[in-house]
């Protein structure tokens, strides 16, 4: 087992960085939402790495529940654009601006 | 009852009181009041002027000190009264025509809406000059002069429903403001200079004499400068022909017998101060503004606008004499002009009675027939301005034009001797065009009740008998008894030697009063003065608008001071701090409409600006460590 | 090379290329489909890190559970179109390529300076993993951990709730008038 730490945390930040470029480029809500599901799954890959790096479990008890609360926000959030659907039939975000000045 | 002398001006203003809170209940009343009581100064008057004649000529001083003012650093200013020969003069006059005045005005403003309020500000007025005169110190008198240019304001705007009236006294308060502008500085000249404001300690001649020659001339111009507006002479003279607009009787009053006298008051109170070289110009000014009215008096038609030119022109006398160093011939002048030109005012109040008001001389003539009284009183006191022997005018004009041609002033005496000879042209041509000739009115002419005539009778009197006063031999002279009355203020003067023989002095100015008189007879009694105003139109139309002096005062004065108004208005106040002030507004507008902006409402740029503060933060660490 | 070295270096730049491919994608399936082969190339990684049971985890629940989940309410919201590519708000996509570029430098600078390109992992792993990797792991889980496990528990009753709750009909109110008239008509019909 002797992977270099740092290459696996490098990896990590690309796949961030990627997963950052989708959130702000796509307009499609659940392509967002992937996105963001990417950025999670590199933060905990960076958690593992760690965890291995420092010898002990506490890292991938970290990711382990991130994993966990993940699960759920997708819940939460898939429901709330199926809500959002039915009233405006469109998953566009740059529709959704009922905030603007 | 020299100790009860506060009772003199205290009484004016008790009435001035009395008739602003309570005029409407007192009705009619309120005139008798006032003239009660201004009476009742006069006699306080008259009976401190025994007790001070009662004492030896070096002790005839009283100073009595009311209460401590208040106090500055160094500065102690009392509220003082000084009682000594010159004030006593004064308040004998102020308070005697005062009286008399108040008397006439009970008949003259019968009916008037307001005339509880005119016998308010006369008392009023009184107080002022009673104040005015009888201060120990600059200040009590700076109020006294303050305060009678407020109450002339209040008089001659009297009728402020005509919008000339209201003009009128907008005008003569603001020209007198000029010089009472000099009048400031030069106090403030007198403090640093002497550190005191009182009589005692600034007209000390030892005291001034410690000055340079420069600054004595400066504060006593200064202060002249203030006599200049008060007193109207040339170039602040432009308010008093205007300022006939108010009653008669306060054109007696005020612009005849007192307010314009304060002035002459003045410079022989302070002529202690007076160099040579401001005497020369006091002299000089006196002279101009005497002539200048005097040539355009004798083109007025209003015959109360005569009358006031004839006031400047005796005015410039007054100072032409003080100016001379002969400043008991000028109080006396001052005295005697108080008399006639009170009671010519008067009268001419008395003809406009009988007439409904009217003023124009082109439209009187022949009144002798219907006001007998009338005439009478006018022509004594036109033939005393004239100059005529044995009226008091002679005692007065006569000392003037001799001591300026004994002295050597040999222009000044021949201008003098001009304008001598055109008072006594357009004194009579009044008298002529009013009194004689044809019946030219088409109002039927009355004579004036007994109220109105009784005071003009006393004050002929004066005007016949005053001159006895100045009198030594046969003779005009400063050492008659009011010479020698006044000499512990304006000490004793040496009458110049050499030049003509005083009898052929006498005789000449006599011969110009009669010259004068008589070709005013021959134009003005007949009808031939049509005809000479119409081949002299251009100069009449000159003579009448007084060589346009005020229309020059508005072309210099006044468009650049509208204009630079109108730049403060429009280009300062409303560019600049209107400016500043909606700039913000505008400067706030903009922001916030462009700042608003940032609230687009779409998540992505909110994430996008997330995205931002990220890169920030992370940035600052990674360099931190 | 070691195999761990190799697996590495061929599974990353595949993780890398389904990263932006999934971001890439104008299809929405077709992004769910990248994202699936991501989820499987880290849970490579997470076995070669020396955690076995978050292999599992992963593929059970993220590729398995919360990608289906996905695909669903993709087919369910018929977003298979694609989508256009003209970018509407002015500069967001320059913005966004600046940014990402920063974060991605600053990252890889913050793990230079931080760690530095080691080759070596923990002593004693072994130890650490005595008994295998889930024991070990429920062995931290169930004694330092316990309460967040307990209230994780919470959250997802909650989730799941909210989820039901959110996504209900809402019924209509129907006046009694109008049910009484009803009843009546089946009557008459009847």
């Amino acid at each position: 087992m002797n992977v270099p730490v740092g290459n696996i945390l490098v990896l990590a930040a690309i796949l961030f960085s990627i997963g950052t470029a989708g959130v702000l480029v796509r307009r499609n809500a659940l392509v967002i939402f992937m996105s963001i599901e990417m950025q999670l799954n590199a933060v905990n890959l960076t958690l593992v790495a760690f965890s291995r790096e420092l010898g002990n479990l506490n890292g991938q008890v970290l990711a382990f529940f991130s994993m966990v609360v993940a699960a759920a926000e997708v819940v939460v959030g898939l429901a709330i654009i199926v809500s959002i659907f039915r009233l405006r039939t469109t998953v566009n975000v740059d529709d959704e601006n009922l905030l603007k000045w | 009852m020299l100790k009860y002398i506060w009772l003199v001006p205290a009484l004016p203003l008790l009435g001035a009181a009395i008739n602003l809170f309570f005029g409407r209940l007192l009705g009619k009343f309120s005139g008798v009041l006032a003239a009660a009581l201004v009476g009742g100064s006069f006699l306080v008057s008259v009976v401190a002027f025994f007790e001070l004649v009662s004492k030896p000529a070096e002790e005839r001083v009283y100073v009595a000190h009311l209460w401590d003012w208040f106090t500055s650093g160094k500065l102690n200013v009392g509220v003082d009264l000084r009682v000594d020969v010159l004030s006593m003069t004064m308040i004998l006059v102020v308070t005697g025509i005062g009286f008399l005045i108040h008397i006439y005005s009970n008949g003259y403003m019968h009916g008037d809406e307001r005339f509880s309020r005119f016998f308010a500000y006369m008392n009023l007025f009184v107080f002022f000059m009673l104040t005015l005169v009888l201060g120990q110190n600059f200040i009590v008198m700076f109020v006294g002069w303050e305060g009678v240019g407020l109450c002339s304001y209040l008089l001659i705007g009297f009728w402020f429903e005509k919008k000339s009236a209201a003009n009128a006294a907008k005008k003569a308060f603001t020209t007198t403001r000029i010089g009472d502008t000099f009048f400031v500085v030069g106090l403030a000249m007198i403090f640093v200079h002497f550190g005191s404001f009182d009589f005692d300690k600034v007209l000390d001649p030892h005291a001034a004499s410690t000055l340079s020659t420069a600054t004595l001339t400066a504060i006593s111009l200064l202060l002249f400068g203030g006599a200049i507006g008060k007193s109207a002479q040339i170039p602040l003279h432009v308010w008093l022909p205007d300022a006939m607009e108010g009653p008669t009787p306060v054109s007696a009053l005020i612009h005849a017998a007192t307010m314009v006298t304060a002035g002459v008051y003045l410079v022989v109170r302070a002529h202690v101060l007076f160099t040579p070289e401001s005497l020369n110009v006091v002299m000089i000014i006196g002279l101009a503004t005497a002539l200048y009215a005097a040539i355009v008096a004798v083109g007025q038609d209003d015959i109360k606008r005569a009358l006031a030119y004839s006031t400047l022109s005796q005015l410039g006398y007054m100072f032409f004499a003080a100016g001379m160093g002969a400043y008991s011939v000028a109080m006396f002048m001052l005295v005697a002009h108080a008399f006639y030109k009170a009671l010519m005012f008067l009268s001419a109040g008395s003809v406009m009675h009988g007439l409904d008001g009217e003023t124009d001389m082109k439209k009187m003539g022949g009144l002798r027939k219907f006001m007998p009284i009338t005439a009478a009183v006018f022509m004594v006191g036109a033939i005393s301005q004239a100059g005529i022997p044995p009226l008091a005018g002679f005692f007065a004009k006569d000392p003037i034009l001799s001591i300026a041609e004994k002295s050597g002033r040999t222009i000044p005496w021949l201008l003098a001797d001009i304008a001598a000879f055109l008072t006594a042209l357009y004194i009579a041509r009044v008298i002529f065009m009013t009194f004689f000739g044809k019946e030219r009115g088409d109002k039927h002419a009355h004579e004036s009740p007994k109220i109105m005539t009784a005071p003009l009778i006393v004050l002929a009197g004066g005007a016949l008998v005053a001159g006895f006063l100045f009198m030594r031999g046969l003779l005009p002279s400063p050492e008659g008894v009011f010479g020698r009355w006044l000499e512990p203020v304006t000490g004793i003067f040496l009458e110049p030697e050499g030049g003509l023989p005083e009898t052929v002095l006498v005789l000449l100015s006599i011969a110009i009063a009669v010259v004068g008189i008589w070709l005013a007879y021959t134009v003005y009694a007949s009808e031939r003065w049509v005809a000479f105003r119409e081949r002299f139109s251009t100069t009449h139309r000159m003579l009448e608008n007084a060589w346009y002096w005020d229309a020059a005062y508005g072309w210099v004065v006044e468009r650049p001071g509208k204009g630079l108004a109108r730049f403060a208005a429009f280009g300062i106040d409303k560019g600049v701090i209107d400016g500043v002030v909606n700039g913000l507004g505008t400067v706030t507008k903009g922001i916030s409409s462009g700042g608003r902006r940032v609230q687009t409402g779409m998540v992505r740029t909110y994430a996008a600006v997330f995205l931002l503060g990220v890169v920030g933060v992370l940035a600052f660490l990674v360099v931190r460590s | 090379m070691s195999v761990e070295q190799l697996v590495f270096w061929i599974l990353a730049p595949i993780s890398v290329a389904s990263a932006i491919l999934m971001v890439v994608s104008r299809n929405a399936v077709h992004s769910a489909l990248f994202l699936i082969l991501n989820f499987f190339t880290i849970a490579v990684f997470y076995l070669v890190l020396g955690s076995p049971f978050l292999f599992v985890v992963q593929i059970a629940v993220y590729a398995g559970a919360i990608m289906v989940l996905f695909l669903f309410v993709i087919m369910l919201l018929g977003v298979d179109r694609e989508e256009s590519l003209k970018e509407r708000i002015k500069g967001q996509r320059a913005l966004a390529i600046i940014l990402v570029v920063g974060v991605l430098a600053e990252f890889v600078t913050a793990i230079r300076l931080g760690v530095g390109v080691s080759a070596k992992g923990a002593a004693g792993w072994d130890l650490v993993n005595k008994g295998g990797n889930p024991q070990a792991l429920a062995k931290v889980l169930f004694r330092s951990y316990f309460l967040p496990f307990e209230i994780t528990s919470v959250l997802l009753i909650v989730a799941a709730i909210a989820a039901m709750v959110l996504t209900r009909e809402r019924l209509k109110v129907v006046p009694d008038a109008v049910l009484d008239a009803e009843d009546e008509e089946e009557e008459v019909l009847a």
